[in-house]
């Protein structure tokens, strides 16, 4: 049982960190801040939730398991609101050089 | 009124505390300080988002967060996708969605939670208070994803709505 759930934390982790490297390259790759930010956004929010899906097989019940999710909900709404604030300043930018 | 304040602020404050709890264990020198800080949490939380009369639906609610999920799935592996490949597939540009929920808390939770559908990303709002998104591909059917979205959340938050 222990070795499934370590391969199940080997998958999903990897699985996120793939994500992270998606994100990372198409802030290399992406034309402009907008489409940028969608790739942070989007992969990000997804890799680290695989990253902690991961990790709670290996976490302690409850309060680490905890713990962890309420990072990955918090690391959500920050990236929520941060990016829809990045947005609106850039399309500010892009109406009115 | 008063009443019904004053059992919103012994709820938010019993589950501030009961998460600082979790967060850093129940040490009793710790609890003191932990008191300290859910009564802050629950001033600045009342004054941010008053209790409403509104009373939410659960069911719904955890049909939309069902669908965040599979969304932030989506959206995650959409944008890979495009990231990944050679021709880098990009159609951005801007979509207007006249939004029906009222401006304040319940329409920026909805931008939050459109924040992580595929290809979508909220810009602000334009001159006549619609929502304002930025697409990464404005041939996929965005609005009509973000109409399901929202019929939800109407639901979810009490009203009444009879889109599903």
């Amino acid at each position: 049982m222990s070795l499934v759930l370590d391969i199940f934390t080997i998958v999903a982790v990897s699985a996120g960190a793939f994500f992270f490297l998606a994100g990372t390259v198409g802030l290399l790759r992406f034309p402009d801040t907008l489409t940028r930010l969608h790739a942070l956004t989007k992969a990000d929010n997804l890799g680290l939730g695989l990253v902690v899906m991961g990790l709670l097989p290996q976490a302690e019940w409850p309060f680490d398991s905890i713990k962890l999710i309420a990072i990955w909900l918090f690391a959500l709404l920050a990236g929520a609101t941060v990016g829809q604030l990045m947005a609106r300043a850039a399309r500010r930018e892009q109406t009115t050089p | 009124m008063k009443n019904v304040s004053v059992r919103a602020a012994m709820a938010r404050g019993a589950g501030f505390f009961g998460f600082w709890l979790v967060l850093i264990g129940t040490d009793p020198v710790d609890g003191v300080a932990g008191l300290f800080a859910a009564a802050a949490a629950t001033g600045a939380s009342l004054r941010l988002l008053p209790p409403g009369g509104g009373r939410l639906r659960y069911a719904v609610l955890a049909r939309l967060a069902l669908r965040f999920g599979q969304e932030s799935i989506m959206g995650g592996v959409d944008v890979a996708r495009r990231v990944l490949s050679v021709r880098l597939p990009l159609r951005p540009g801007f979509l207007v969605y006249p939004v029906r929920l009222p401006p304040g808390p319940a329409c920026n939770t909805f931008g939050a939670l459109t924040s992580v559908l595929p290809g979508t990303l909220p810009a602000g709002v334009d001159d006549h208070g619609a929502l304002l998104y930025h697409c990464l591909d404005v041939e996929q059917p965005v609005a009509a994803q973000l109409a399901i979205d929202e019929g939800l959340l109407i639901r979810a938050l009490g009203g009444t709505h009879d889109d599903t």
